[in-house]
């Protein structure tokens, strides 16, 4: 019975995997081959691109430019994340429902918080971010607003499933020996659930400050900013130098979070 | 006058899963002070049986009391926790947290939140903790990360919050099925001493008969959801023993 509807799960698939390649091969009839659809000066403009990346424009100007640049993305990011944590933490618990008292209140709770989580991150940082800007200007609160509501989303939620999905002896065993609720969240939820918390927290921190980049585009000033400026003026010498800091950027943090991992798990 | 010297009075309790029958009908007098080792087959109801007594189960039909009072009357965990302490096997223990932390979640149900999120940085009423891992041995563990420890040594971390705790009877599931016989013996003869010296009372299942006989006073076997003999330890004869395991269905 069983290794009826296993084979019958590979048919499934199979199937599947046909109908998606007919899709890919009927989209490509879709698309006009023709010479405009290459745009013409292209190719000169990707060789121009790709030769400017072995020289990247390393004078002290565009350098300490750069580095105000990156230090006020990476700010963003930090202030953004910072209030994301504490947003996340707040909602995810509630939207966890651990702290409810009866089934009923639990439910409500679960529902109403993962409500508002989901709303937070259904919206992107860059659509917030233009509401931010057209509603209180081009400040820098304008930018950490739009990256800490959509993070707080995603954090929370994920908080919410962590703390879920903690073994339910040592609650019981908390539970047993007299602790409320909020006991059993500081004694309990939070100590099993921490390590797995901050390390995929660390891991969206690197996802922030790519967005941070992007969002500066709106405007709001950064290294993204300095990038836009930089094509504007068709100057990809410049565009490298911000690149290969952004890269540098989220390649220390990149490395300081497997540290921070690392320790964790000992 | 009697009734106050009894911790549990069960009369006709029972309990069943869907068509399953756990415990049919069940009777039961625990005197205070009482160690009482609770054996029977697998699937006899032996956990179920507990999980009554601890009142986080309730029964279909039937009367607990619990020190003379209906179980309904124990609503709230923090009155319930002054009553029963409960020890299960080695996974109760929030392995993330020091020692120091688990023994002193035996002192939540008298500390109000404040006090209980200042422990987590400094340690409140550490002398108790440190008295409780003394006479479990494990006093130089006290700040060590509890998943570090020996599956022996969390169920003496499980024992010292108990002690920290102070309930008046202490129910224990399988307590050392997961350990070797010598570290078996070792938390048995620890956690009967200290139930004596507190002048508890002790309820636990047990798989092992010889372990029953050496370390409690009364045993009481269960089949099928029923008593099939409540014995002093003494009185337990091999006929009894190989009778009640015997793998021939009753009638
Ligand atoms: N949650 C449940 N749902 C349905 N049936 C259950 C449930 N818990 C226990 N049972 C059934 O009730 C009966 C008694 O189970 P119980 O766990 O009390 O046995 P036990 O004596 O503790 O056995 P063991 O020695 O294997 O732990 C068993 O037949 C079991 O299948
Ligand atoms: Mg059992």
């Amino acid at each position: 019975m069983n290794k009826i509807s296993h084979s019958f799960d590979i048919h499934k698939k199979t199937i599947l995997t046909l109908l998606l390649i007919l899709a890919f091969i009927w989209s490509l009839f879709s698309v006009n081959w023709g010479p405009e659809l290459v745009h013409t000066g292209g190719k000169a403009t990707l060789a121009q691109i790709f030769e400017s990346l072995f020289h990247p424009q390393l004078s002290s100007e565009i350098i300490n430019l750069a580095l105000i640049a990156t230090w006020r993305t990476l700010s963003y990011a930090v202030a953004g994340m910072t209030l994301a944590i504490i947003i996340a933490i707040l909602f995810g618990v509630l939207a966890s429902g651990v702290l409810a008292k009866s089934e009923l209140s639990r439910r409500f709770s679960k529902g109403v918080f993962r409500g508002i989580l989901g709303f937070m991150r259904a919206i992107h940082e860059l659509i917030w971010a233009w509401l931010f800007v057209a509603s209180i200007g081009l400040t820098p609160y304008a930018a950490i607003f739009a990256l800490a509501i959509p993070y707080g989303g995603i954090l929370g939620r994920i908080f919410a499933d962590i703390i879920n999905d903690v073994p339910k002896e040592p609650i019981e065993a908390l539970y047993s020996a007299g602790a409320s609720r909020i006991q059993l969240l500081f004694y309990g939820y939070l100590p099993m659930a921490a390590s797995d918390m901050i390390s995929y927290t660390m891991y969206r921190f690197e996802c922030a400050v790519r967005s941070s980049t992007v969002m500066s585009f709106v405007g709001l000033g950064g290294i993204g900013f300095q990038i836009q400026l930089a094509l504007q003026d068709l100057n990809y010498n410049q565009v490298w130098t911000y690149m290969f800091f952004l890269i540098i950027l989220v390649v220390l943090i990149d490395l300081w979070s497997n540290i921070l991992r690392k320790r964790l798990v000992e | 006058m009697q009734q106050l010297n009894n911790i549990f009075e069960l009369n006709n309790i029972s309990k069943v899963y869907e068509r399953k029958i756990a415990i049919s009908s069940l009777s039961l007098t625990i005197k205070k002070g009482e160690l009482v080792a609770l054996i029977g087959p697998s699937g006899a109801g032996k956990t179920t049986l507990l999980n009554i007594l601890a009142n986080v189960l309730k029964s279909e039909s039937g009367q607990l009391l619990i020190s003379g009072v209906l179980s309904d009357k124990y609503n709230s965990g923090k009155k319930l926790a002054k009553k029963i302490g409960i020890i299960r096997q080695q996974f109760d223990l929030v392995g993330q947290l020091p020692v120091v932390h688990n023994v002193l979640a035996g002192r939540l149900v008298e500390w109000g939140f404040l006090k209980s999120l200042l422990s987590l940085i400094f340690p409140q009423e550490k002398e108790l903790a440190k008295k409780a891992l003394d006479r479990v041995g494990l006093l130089d563990k006290i700040y060590e990360k509890t998943s570090n420890l020996s599956g022996g040594e969390q169920q003496r971390v499980a024992m010292a919050r108990l002690l920290v705790q102070k309930p008046e009877v202490i129910l224990a599931d399988e307590p050392v099925s997961a350990l070797d016989p010598a570290r078996a013996e070792d938390i048995l003869s620890m956690l009967t001493k200290l139930v004596r010296e507190e002048n508890e009372t002790l309820i636990t299942v047990l798989h092992s008969v010889e372990y029953a006989k050496k370390y409690f006073d009364r045993i009481i076997a269960m089949r099928e959801g029923k008593v099939y003999f409540d014995l002093p330890a003494e009185k337990v004869t091999d006929k009894l023993l190989s009778d009640l395991y015997d793998l021939k269905e009753l009638n």
